[in-house]
């Protein structure tokens, strides 16, 4: 097994953190932009770049409620999204066992 | 200067495999830990401290009531320093479990309140109900002021525990429920001083050890990195 086989969405450094602390909530709850942006030190920008990313592979959805500066944007994790993570910490063990 | 850092991190992040696999296993394991942390509404510390503030206090009471014959239960100073004691403790409580959940929502969010109501009726009703019919039965002081306060409460709230920590198969919380709810047995029978002594050191145990078993359960060894 090699680097190549991991799941290249996942493998990004942006993007495991994203995924894996989307992960560390209760299958199924969501957490909001700015609390996720608040925990990663992300800029608004690049978080948005990743999401969209993560968002076309079916690993997370985002929903936007209310109007303006009342709108709130929360984001959680498919069930897609945490059996990749698990595929890929698994690829990574077997990766790193072989090594 | 951030911005900039930022957006090179984003040029990179779209060539994945720059990312050595030895490195995303050590991130993939810090950002987990990090995580854990942020959205922990109970962490070892707080039930660490709490442990000890509660043996603090129900030290105290046990101190303050110790060899009374008859019971006429523990001065009003040590009285004022429990309740401020459990007063302190729960505004901490209050406060890293609104940071904790700060921005999540979902159905864990409600499950937790639910239970946050349930763990808050049977300490509040169980206790003061029991005691209201035993007074009204006539029952002396040492049952009355001593026994039921330290022992009622950690049996009837660590029988709601029981469920709740059963219901989720969370066995840290399992264990340290039944440490609660025999700390409570123990109490009821040991006299209304040493009551305050036993209730004391089960809540003790039983804080410390699920702040020990949650750290053991979470520790990082996911990967080989």
């Amino acid at each position: 097994m090699t680097a190549d086989s991991l799941d290249p969405v996942i493998h990004a450094p942006t993007r495991l953190r994203i995924v894996a602390t989307l992960a560390a909530l209760p299958e199924a709850d969501s957490l909001s932009f700015t609390r996720l942006q608040d925990v990663l030190e992300l800029t608004p920008g690049n978080l948005i770049t990743h999401l969209r990313k993560l968002e076309d592979a079916g690993y997370l959805v985002t929903e936007t409620t209310g109007n303006g500066r009342a709108s709130r944007t929360s984001i959680t994790l498919t069930s897609q999204g945490r059996a990749a993570l698990a595929a890929y910490a698994g690829a990574l063990r077997e990766l790193l066992g072989s090594a | 200067m951030r911005a900039t850092h930022e957006n090179d991190r984003a040029t990179t992040d779209e060539h994945g495999d720059e990312l050595d696999p030895r490195e995303a296993a050590r991130l993939l394991a810090r950002t987990e830990r990090e995580a854990r942390r942020a959205f922990s509404s109970s962490p070892q510390w707080i039930n660490a401290l709490m442990g000890a503030v509660i043996l603090v206090a129900y030290g105290s009471l046990w101190l303050s009531t110790r060899g009374q014959h008859p019971y006429r239960g523990p001065s009003l100073g040590v009285v004022a320093l429990v309740y401020t004691a459990v007063a302190v403790a729960f505004a901490a409580s209050v406060r890293v479990y609104r940071r904790a959940t700060a921005g999540v929502s979902g159905p864990s969010t409600g499950r937790q309140r639910v239970e946050g109501v349930a763990i808050l009726v049977s300490f509040v009703l169980g206790s003061p109900v029991l005691q209201g019919a035993l007074r009204h039965d006539g029952a002396s002081d040492a049952i009355v002021y001593g026994m039921i306060p330290a022992a009622a409460p950690l049996i009837i709230v660590g029988t709601t525990a029981l469920g709740i920590a059963a219901g989720k198969a969370d066995w840290p919380l399992f264990g340290a429920a039944l440490a609660v709810v025999t700390g409570g047995v123990v109490a009821a029978f040991v006299g209304p001083s040493g009551a305050w002594l036993a209730a004391g050191i089960s809540l003790f145990i039983a804080l410390v050890g699920y702040a020990a078993a949650d750290a053991l359960q979470h520790r990082s060894v996911p990967l080989r990195a």
